[in-house]
C-alpha cells in the first residue's frame, strides 16, 4: 500500500515534468521585423473609417454666424451629439495645466485629455468635422484642414506597419477647456501624435493659436480615402528654399555651431525662449529673400481660418525685419539632423528633421510654432 | 509592434515626457568615500559630439576607440567639491550595449564605469557635477542623473533609482549649468536595517528556500521504523520533546550552512555561477520531498540540512556581492541580511510547526505528509527544468501564483489540525 502510493507519486511527477520540458522547448521567437520605407517616393495605401468620414466633402451646418460666435455654435453643436459620459470626458475646466497636456509622442505613450476620435460615431465625427472646418483653412491641398487629415492618415499608416494600436487617427483627442462662450475664457485643444493645435478664446476674441505642433511620419506620401496626402512636405521644401536662397556669407551668419537632434522648445518647454536671438536678421536681406522667410511662416499661420490667420500674419509681417533665422546641419533640410529656426519678436518656429522610431533610418519632421507672448492665449 | 511590447522595459525614459531622442543616464552608487557611476550614452547622440562614426559602425568600438573614448569622458565628466576642488575621475570598463524603450525603440549605447573620488578631507555626498558629454555639442541632449545605490540611506540597487536631477541646456541663457548634488547624510543604522528588511523580504518572496525547509521539517516529528535502508519508513509521533529537538537541530544546521557560504560568497572568496546553484536548490527540494515520503537519511537530516544550507547560502550571497560594498558596510550587510533571513525563517516555522506537530499525532498526518511531499516534488522538478532551460513553464508560473495565497493556506492548516485533534480526543474519550 505504502509502496503503491510512492510509485504513483513518482509516475505522476514524471508526467508533469515531461509536460514542463515540452513547454520549455517551444519556440518563443515571435518578434516582428518592422517594415521600412525609404526616400520620399513610397506611396502607401491605408485608411481608417475615421479619416474616410472626416475627408467627406459635404458640410452641413446650421451655424450661420461668423467669428467666435460661429465657433461657439459649432462647438455646442458637436457637444450636443455626445452622450453624458462622453461630454464629461470632453468638457473640462480651463487651466494652464490642462492646456499644457500635449506632446509629440503617441497618446499611448504620453496621455492626452479629452475625447478620442476612435470613440466617436459617424454622426459625432461629422459634427467634429464641422467644428474643425470652422477653425482651419479649407480648400488648400496639404494645408489647413487638409494637412490635419493627412497627418491622421500618416498615423494610420504607422499603425499598420508595426506601430500598433498606439498609433492611428483614433488616438487623437479633442477637449474643451472652459465652456465655449463669446464672453469668457476657454479653449479648444486638438492633440495627437504628430499634430497639436490649440485655440484660446477670451471675451469673444481669439487670443492664442499656439503652441502648435506639426510633423509627420512617414515624410513620404500616404494614400487614404482615394487621396494622396503628404501633410508636411511643403514646409520642409519651403525651409530648404529659404536657406539655399541665401548667399554663402549669409548662410555662415545663419549657421548655428551646435547640433540639434530635436526641437529646443518642444512640449514641456513653455516660456523658455532664448534671451538673445541668434543667426541672421531678416531685415538685412533683400526683399525676395525676406519673402521666402514669410512664405515659410505662412505655411503655419495660413493653416487657420482666414480671419484669424490674417490678424496673426499682419503682426508677423510687421515684425519681419527684426526676426532672425538660423539653421544647423545642411541647408537642404533633407538629411537627418537638419534643423531650422525662425525667431521674431512674436513668432517662434522650429523645424527638426530627425530619425524615426517606427520607420528606422529614414528622417521625418517635427516642428513647433510658438508665440513669445500669445502661447496659451497669454495665460 | 515589437517596440511597444517593451513597455516593461521603460527605465528612466518616462522622466522626460516628450523627448523622442534617447537620453544619457548617469547612475550613482554612493560609497563611504567614493562614487561608482555607471554612465550610459546613446551612440546616435554621441556620434555628433565625439567626432567619430560611433553609431554608424559600432562593431568593435571599444577595441578601436577605447583610449579616445576614455579621454573624451575624462574631459567631460568633472565633479567638484563645493569649494571648487576637482575630484579624481577614472574610467573603468567600457562596453557597447543594445537597449530599448517604447519611446525610442531599439538603440545602442556606450556604457562606462566611472569612479569619482573626492579629494582627501572632502565629503562624498555634496558635489557640483560638471558634466557635458554630448551636451557640449548636441544642445538638445539631456542627461538624467540618479542614485542607484546608497547603502547608508538604505537605497539598494534593486529599488528603482532615485532621480537627483537633469542636466540640459539652459535654453534662455544658452549655457550648460552644472548639477548641484546634495545627498542626505544617511547612517550605519539605516544601512543595517535596510539589509535586515532585505533579508526578510528575500525569504518571504523566496518560495524555494522556504519550501526546502518546510518539506524537510514535514517528517521531523515522526519516529523512523525499520532497521535497514530498504525497510525504513515513517512511524508515529515521537513526542513533543523529540520533535522540538529534531526541528531545532535541522533549522540550526541549515542556518550554519547558509551563513557560512553567505559570508564566503558575499566577500567574494567563493563565487559560483548562479545557474548551477539555482538548479541545486531545486534539487535540494526534490531530495527533501522524497525523504518526507520515505526516509532516505533518517537521523542525518541535520547534516543534509547543513549541506544544502551551503548551497542556499551561495544564492543569498549573490544578492550581497552584487552590491559591491566596501568591507565595513559589507560586514554589517552580511550580519543584517542573515538576521533578516533568520527572523523570517523563525516566524514562518513558528507559525507552521505547531499545527504540523498537532497533525502528526493524528492518523491523517500520513495523507498530509505524502500530499505535501508530492506537491513539493512536482514544484522542484518544474524549477529544475526552468533553471536548466532558462524558460519559465506553466507549473513554475502556477507556483508563483499559489505562493501568494500562502497565508490562507496556513489558516486552513490550522483549522484542519485543530479539527482533527478535537475529533481524535473525542474518539479516545469514548468507552472502548
Amino acid at each position: 500500500m505504502k509502496r503503491n502510493i510512492l510509485v504513483t507519486s513518482i509516475a505522476l511527477a514524471l508526467i508533469f515534468s515531461g509536460l514542463a520540458i515540452l513547454e520549455a522547448c517551444k519556440s518563443t521567437d515571435d518578434t516582428v521585423t518592422p517594415t521600412s520605407t525609404s526616400g520620399t517616393t513610397t506611396t502607401t495605401t491605408s485608411s481608417s473609417a475615421i479619416t474616410t468620414t472626416l475627408s467627406a466633402t459635404a458640410t452641413t451646418t446650421t451655424c450661420a454666424s461668423t467669428g467666435v460666435a460661429q465657433i461657439v455654435c459649432l462647438a455646442e453643436a458637436f457637444k450636443a451629439t455626445l452622450t453624458t459620459t462622453q461630454l464629461a470626458t470632453a468638457q473640462l475646466t480651463y487651466s494652464k495645466t490642462n492646456a499644457q497636456k500635449w506632446s509629440n509622442l503617441p497618446a499611448g505613450l504620453s496621455a492626452r485629455i479629452g475625447i478620442n476620435l476612435g470613440s466617436l460615431s459617424s454622426t459625432q465625427l461629422a459634427a467634429f468635422r464641422n467644428l474643425m472646418v470652422g477653425l482651419l483653412a479649407l480648400g488648400t491641398t496639404n494645408e489647413g484642414y487638409d494637412e490635419m487629415i493627412g497627418n491622421l492618415a500618416a498615423d494610420d499608416y504607422l499603425n499598420t506597419i508595426g506601430g500598433g494600436s498606439d498609433y492611428g487617427a483614433g488616438n487623437y483627442y479633442l477637449s474643451f477647456l472652459g465652456t465655449p462662450s463669446t464672453t469668457g475664457l476657454w479653449s479648444i485643444l486638438f492633440t495627437g501624435h504628430h499634430y497639436t493645435q490649440p485655440f484660446t478664446f477670451n471675451a469673444g476674441a481669439v487670443t492664442g493659436v499656439t503652441p502648435a505642433f506639426r510633423g509627420t511620419e512617414p515624410q513620404a506620401a500616404v494614400t487614404a480615402a482615394n487621396r494622396t496626402y503628404q501633410a508636411f512636405e511643403q514646409e520642409r521644401v519651403a525651409f530648404g528654399a529659404m536657406l539655399t536662397g541665401l548667399s554663402t556669407s549669409e548662410q555662415t551668419t545663419a549657421k548655428l555651431s551646435g547640433t540639434y537632434t530635436d526641437l529646443v522648445l518642444g512640449p514641456g518647454q513653455d516660456g523658455k525662449f532664448p534671451a538673445t536671438k541668434v543667426g541672421l536678421q531678416v531685415g538685412s536681406l533683400s526683399s525676395d529673400k525676406q519673402a521666402l522667410v514669410l512664405s515659410a511662416i505662412k505655411l503655419y499661420v495660413n493653416d487657420l481660418e482666414a480671419t484669424t490667420a490674417a490678424t496673426v500674419l499682419t503682426k508677423y509681417t510687421s515684425e519681419l525685419a527684426s526676426t532672425y533665422i538660423s539653421y544647423s546641419g545642411t541647408t537642404a533640410m533633407a538629411s537627418q539632423g537638419d534643423y531650422v529656426r525662425i525667431d521674431g519678436p512674436s513668432v517662434w518656429i522650429e523645424f527638426s528633421y530627425q530619425g524615426g522610431v517606427i520607420i528606422k533610418n529614414t528622417p521625418h519632421s517635427h516642428s513647433v510654432w510658438r508665440d513669445h507672448t500669445s502661447d496659451y492665449g497669454g495665460n | 509592434m515589437v517596440f511597444l511590447i517593451g513597455l516593461l522595459a521603460v527605465g528612466l525614459s518616462n522622466v522626460s515626457s516628450a523627448h523622442p531622442m534617447p537620453n544619457s543616464v548617469v547612475l550613482l552608487n554612493v560609497h563611504a568615500n567614493r562614487i561608482d557611476a555607471e554612465v550610459q550614452i546613446p551612440l546616435s547622440e554621441l556620434q555628433a559630439a565625439f567626432g567619430h562614426a560611433v553609431n554608424d559602425s559600432a562593431a568593435h568600438l571599444i577595441d578601436r576607440l577605447g583610449p579616445q573614448l576614455r579621454a573624451y569622458l575624462i574631459q567631460h565628466i568633472r565633479p567638484q567639491s563645493p569649494d571648487g576642488q576637482n575630484w579624481s575621475v577614472s574610467i573603468g570598463k567600457l562596453a557597447v550595449l543594445e537597449t530599448q524603450n517604447p519611446i525610442n525603440g531599439v538603440y545602442r549605447e556606450l556604457m562606462a564605469e566611472v569612479k569619482l573620488v573626492p579629494p582627501i578631507g572632502q565629503v562624498v555626498r555634496q558635489f557640483v557635477f560638471y558634466y557635458d558629454a554630448v551636451l557640449h555639442q548636441v544642445v538638445t541632449h539631456k542627461i538624467l542623473v540618479s542614485v542607484r545605490q546608497d547603502w547608508a540611506n538604505g537605497l539598494l540597487a534593486d529599488n528603482s533609482p532615485a532621480q537627483v536631477g537633469i542636466i540640459s541646456l539652459d535654453i534662455v541663457n544658452n549655457r550648460i549649468l552644472p548639477l548641484t548634488v546634495s545627498l542626505e547624510s544617511g547612517s550605519i543604522w539605516s544601512g543595517f536595517s535596510s539589509m535586515v528588511k532585505l533579508g526578510t523580504k528575500h525569504i518571504a518572496e523566496g518560495t524555494d528556500h522556504l519550501l526546502f525547509l518546510l518539506v524537510l521539517l514535514l517528517p521531523a516529528p515522526l519516529l523512523v521504523t525499520g532497521r535497514s535502508f530498504r525497510r525504513f519508513g515513517w512511524g508515529h509521533f515521537g513526542g513533543v520533546r523529540y520533535s522540538l529537538r529534531h526541528i531545532l537541530l535541522i533549522v540550526t544546521a541549515f542556518t550554519i550552512g547558509h551563513s557560512l557560504t553567505l559570508l564566503l560568497g558575499a566577500m567574494e572568496w567563493v563565487r559560483l555561477p548562479s545557474q548551477p546553484v539555482e538548479v541545486l536548490i531545486a534539487v535540494s527540494i526534490l531530495v527533501s520531498a522524497i525523504h518526507a515520503a520515505r526516509p532516505l537519511f533518517p537521523g542525518r537530516e541535520a547534516w543534509v540540512a547543513a549541506g544544502f544550507g551551503l548551497v542556499h547560502g551561495l544564492a543569498f550571497a549573490s544578492t550581497l556581492a552584487n552590491l559591491q560594498l566596501d568591507a565595513g558596510p559589507m560586514a554589517l550587510s552580511i550580519l543584517g541580511f542573515n538576521l533578516g533571513i533568520e527572523l523570517m525563517q523563525l516566524l514562518i516555522i513558528g507559525l507552521t510547526i505547531p499545527w504540523l506537530m498537532l497533525l502528526s499525532r493524528t492518523p491523517a498526518y500520513r495523507v498530509v505528509r505524502l500530499t505535501g511531499a508530492f506537491l513539493a516534488a512536482i514544484a522542484a522538478i518544474a524549477w529544475v527544468i526552468e533553471r536548466i532551460t532558462g524558460q519559465p513553464n506553466s507549473l513554475t508560473k502556477g507556483i508563483e501564483l499559489v505562493a501568494s495565497f500562502t497565508p490562507y493556506g496556513l489558516g486552513v492548516l490550522a483549522v484542519i489540525a485543530l479539527l482533527l485533534t478535537w475529533r481524535m480526543k473525542r474518539a479516545n474519550q469514548l468507552p472502548a
